[in-house]
């Protein structure tokens, strides 16, 4: 739909496209602009361009990155899931030129530069196993990873901590925990595999037990199948346990039932 | 073809094909940022999960977008945390850039910026934020910093240094800074409507004299 703006206010929001290519415009502005960039193909062009500009601002500016920096971010990617493109049948021709030109690249690149790039940090093993555990090849996580996106960036954050480390559990009755566990967020990531089932009245709850006494720390996923999780439980202290016991299936406020995994964190 | 053109055309609007906008630019890849045809190519092979490519963007665009965000946020450990997220980002939605609006540099760094820019407007109280930026100070002013003889900020310098002051200021404080026009506005002291032109006409003086976006 076209923009109802008059004249005079067409001309303001035009003027508009620096500052909102700079970000230097505030929520309710942002929005209304945007309103007016999708009805305003010359606007959006215009500001695409500006982006080309702005963006040389932000190459002039490039520094070293901190060590670490992106071992992490590989770890963090390899436990997240990518958006699905554009459908097929609606893809541009600007998509498929871009694939034809993957294709042009991937074929000049040779391998052995392709495994050198693979290989060689320390970090490999750790993006395995977190492949591994946060099952690249399960289907229910990728899922709810890809409902909750805010939950899926709290994770993120606990797996790219400086300081995350993982450990695993054995839970009685069956099933193995893992967990990933970051002091400096306060908070941990819990997964568990092949957890006995519980009747539908019930469901396992996690606790952090301290010094200070032992608070609920969340419910896991109810009807999970072989995988439960991943489930972010935040609010860590120190000298914190990680425990796991079968409640009520609404939960309880202190666990009302023995102990099937304590994991000192 | 438009223009002179980067070393290769970027995708362009067949005739009477109807495309968003931005489609009549030739490659805008500023001169030390690499083939535009390698970084879309390997954005297209990142949105596959080839982790390689990722490791070849990350390489490419971290330091700029660490960079940037630095700048706007000061304080290390957040601009770190920021940084962390848009490369995340990048890997999570590959697959949504479109070479036909904008370069993919243009596309990283817009991401980059506004995740900054929200992080201090949103999170930060004004007062934290003083507190932090007193104990992580990093000189902001581009302009009056010494910088390396890397082509990108030389020719960003000598386009900045192109502008009037008052937009160059608008430029720095904006951009740089995060601050929004009302913002400028105040700390210039000149009315909103000026700091909109200016930054406005600023931009377009910048594109032109870096030769990008045209």
């Amino acid at each position: 739909m076209k923009s109802k703006l008059t004249r005079a206010g067409a001309r303001d929001a035009h003027t508009l496209a620096g500052a909102y290519a700079m970000d230097a415009i505030s929520g309710p502005d942002r929005e209304q602009f945007e309103r007016h960039l999708a009805g305003c193909a010359e606007c959006a062009q215009e500001v695409a361009s500006l982006l080309e500009a702005t963006a040389l601002l932000a190459a002039a500016a490039a520094e070293p990155m901190p060590a670490g920096l992106k071992d992490r971010v590989m770890t963090a990617a390899a436990a997240t899931r990518q958006q699905p493109p554009a459908d097929e049948a609606e893809a541009g021709p600007g998509a498929r030129r871009q694939q034809a030109r993957a294709a042009r690249w991937l074929r000049s690149l040779a391998w052995p530069g392709r495994l050198a790039l693979a290989a060689g940090t320390a970090a490999v093993a750790i993006v395995l196993a977190v492949a591994v555990v946060f099952g690249v090849s399960d289907g229910s996580m990728h899922q709810q990873l890809g409902q909750a996106q805010a939950s899926s960036q709290q994770i993120a954050m606990v797996m790219t901590a400086r300081d995350a480390v993982m450990m695993n559990g054995q839970v009685t009755g069956g099933g193995t925990a893992t967990i990933v566990v970051s002091t400096s967020r306060h908070a941990l990531v819990f997964t568990a595999q092949g957890l006995r089932a519980l009747p539908s009245s019930r469901g396992y709850e996690l606790w952090l037990i301290g010094p200070d006494g032992t608070r609920p720390a969340g419910m896991l996923p109810a009807g999970a199948g072989r995988m439960a999780g991943p489930v972010i439980a935040s609010g860590l202290r120190q000298g914190d346990h990680l425990a796991l016991t079968a409640e009520p299936a609404g939960g309880s406020g202190h666990p009302t039932t023995p102990m099937m995994l304590d994991v000192t964190l | 073809m438009t223009a002179t053109g980067g070393p290769e055309p970027r995708d362009r609007a067949r005739p009477g094909e109807a495309t968003p906008a931005g489609v009549t630019r030739t490659g805008a890849a500023p001169a030390g940022d690499g083939p535009v045809t390698d970084l879309a190519a390997q954005l297209a092979l990142v949105a596959r999960g080839d982790t390689p490519a990722f490791d070849a963007v990350f390489e490419q665009l971290g330091p700029s977008v660490f960079g940037v965000v630095k700048r706007v946020i000061r304080d290390l450990a957040q601009a770190e945390e920021v940084t962390q997220e848009v490369l995340l980002e990048v890997w999570r939605t590959a697959a949504k850039f479109d070479a036909s609006r904008g370069s993919p540099t243009a596309w990283v760094m817009m991401m980059a910026h506004r995740r900054a820019v929200d992080r201090v407007r949103s999170v930060q109280k004004e007062s934290e934020r003083e507190r932090r930026t007193a104990t992580a100070d990093i000189p902001y002013d581009m302009v009056t910093e010494a910088v390396e003889s890397s082509l990108d900020r030389e020719r960003v310098r000598r386009c900045l240094n192109s502008l009037t002051e008052l937009q160059r200021e608008s430029v720095t404080l904006a951009y740089y800074r995060g601050y929004t026009y009302g913002q400028v506005a105040s700390l210039l002291g000149v009315p909103t409507g000026t700091v909109k032109t200016r930054m406005h006409d600023a931009l377009i003086r910048l594109r032109d004299c870096l030769g990008v976006g045209q």
